[in-house]
């Protein structure tokens, strides 16, 4: 296809890849330059002729009114019968009975059944018909359908603002909490160290306080000398019985 | 006209002209072809409904391949039934009344599906001539019931169509004379012999249509045992 379309094209679109220059020839073709015969149709009239005894057309009797009047296609029908009849150009055989009873068959057949058929054809019709419309419709309501919810969007995208503001306010709010905390981790920090060095001075302090009563004590004990030591006991001592003797007095 | 009973049976000729392909593709020109319309008249609907009712009642038993047989298998239906009916209508030709024409039909038709069977499905084909479970000394005999029976079948589709018709149109015509014979003789006589022959046209109607659907059946159904 490309082959024979191509070479006739001109150079720019022999340029062109086969494929790409196959679909410019497509698009490039004038459409529809000319009134389509074949839309739209004449629609269907709705009834059809009218005919008169299921077999003439009623077109035949107004044919004949004006010069015969009502009677005048029955006498000439009457007599054209009566006419084949008399001069034996049909012959009354077996065959005339036996179409007299398919004829009878026949027009019982239609007589009974005619309508429904009719019916019947017009509903297959009209189904058809539904069809298509309830398709037609289906997709005007679902356009409809998308149109509100298009304008619900369009409504909702002028509350907009007010979500970008909750939003800023959010991360404000995460910033200064997170800024407070490494506040605090710092004072946490700086504290700790502080404590540590006020520590470290008590530690020292105590230290030396201990050493001190320490030594003091040492050197206290090192200078009571024997002699001090007995006399200082027996002073006890005599105290404590000093003290017993008022006890007693006392109780 | 004086007619004896089998000049309605004899092939129509005007002026040594045969006529009978006229007399064949006649029924052809009361199908409406359908329009380019999307909604049609009422002739028209209802056709294409028959149609389709009947193309769908042939086709659903068959696979795909079966299915490039519907434009024929349905072309014929439509065929028989209209020839059949028209045939009833008094002083007309049918032509399915001919054997010739009724062989012509079922013998091609019916060789196409065997050797559509015997070339696609060889062993499948063949083994439809032993029904299954039969007892191993009937074995023979069976096989040589079965192909007879299988050889015959167009022979049988033929003749069953013709001789059912020409029956019918015969059984009408003899019928028909009786009452007119007797019309002047014994005329109560002759007013049963007209019920008779009333009742007997309702039945050549169903006749009609029923050979015609018969036909087209049994030929998809040696479709189906064979493709």
């Amino acid at each position: 296809l490309t082959r024979s379309l191509v070479p006739s094209a001109p150079a720019a679109l022999r340029a062109l890849p086969p494929p790409v220059a196959v679909g410019v020839l497509h698009t490039t073709r004038p459409l529809h330059t000319t009134q389509q015969s074949l839309a739209p149709l004449p629609p269907l009239p709705e009834k059809g002729g009218e005919v008169r005894h299921g077999l003439i057309p009623e077109e035949f009797f107004q044919f004949l009114y004006p010069k015969t009047g009502v009677t005048g296609p029955y006498m000439l029908g009457t007599g054209l019968l009566l006419y084949f009849l008399s001069k034996e150009i049909y012959v009354i055989n077996h065959e005339t009975v036996a179409a007299a009873c398919i004829l009878t068959v026949i027009i019982y057949g239609i007589k009974k059944f005619g309508a429904d058929v009719a019916a019947f054809a017009d509903k297959l019709n009209e189904e058809k018909m539904a069809a298509a419309v309830a398709m037609k419709n289906e997709a005007i309501q679902t356009l409809q359908t998308a149109i509100e919810e298009e304008k619900k969007e369009q409504w909702r995208v002028e509350g907009r603002s007010f979500l970008f503001d909750a939003k800023r306010n959010n991360i404000a709010m995460l910033l200064e909490t997170n800024y407070r905390e490494r506040l605090l981790m710092v004072y946490n920090e700086v504290k700790k160290r502080l404590d540590y060095q006020v520590a470290m001075q008590n530690l020292r302090r105590q230290k030396e306080q201990e050493h001190m009563i320490q030594w003091v004590e040492k050197n206290v004990v090192q200078s009571i000398t024997p002699q001090q030591q007995k006399e200082s006991i027996a002073k006890c001592i005599l105290d404590l019985k000093a003290l017993s003797k008022s006890a007693h007095a006392a109780v | 006209m004086n007619l004896n009973f089998f000049d309605q049976f004899s092939s129509p000729s005007l002026l040594g002209i045969p006529l009978i392909l006229i007399a064949m593709m006649f029924p052809a020109l009361l199908l409406p072809s359908p329009g380019n319309r999307w909604i049609n008249n009422r002739l028209s609907t209802l056709q294409l409904w028959f149609i389709n009712l009947i193309t769908k009642q042939l086709m659903i038993p068959l696979d795909k391949k079966g299915h490039k047989w519907a434009l024929i298998l349905t072309s014929l239906m439509m065929f028989l039934l209209l020839t059949n009916l028209l045939g009833l209508l008094p002083y007309t030709f049918t032509p399915t009344t001919q054997l010739s024409m009724n062989l012509a039909l079922a013998f091609p038709l019916w060789l196409a599906t065997l050797l559509t069977g015997l070339r696609n499905q060889p062993s499948v084909s063949l083994g439809h001539l032993l029904p299954e479970g039969t007892p191993t000394l009937l074995i023979p005999a069976l096989i040589l019931i079965e192909t007879t029976s299988l050889l015959i079948r167009p022979l049988a589709l033929g003749v069953r169509l013709t001789a059912n018709l020409t029956a019918g149109h015969l059984l009408i015509q003899l019928i028909s004379t009786a009452t007119t014979t007797l019309m002047t003789t014994m005329p109560v006589v002759s007013l049963l012999t007209l019920a008779v022959l009333l009742l007997l046209t309702i039945l050549e109607v169903a006749v009609a249509m029923i050979q015609a659907y018969v036909f087209v059946l049994l030929l998809s159904l040696y479709l189906q045992e064979n493709i």
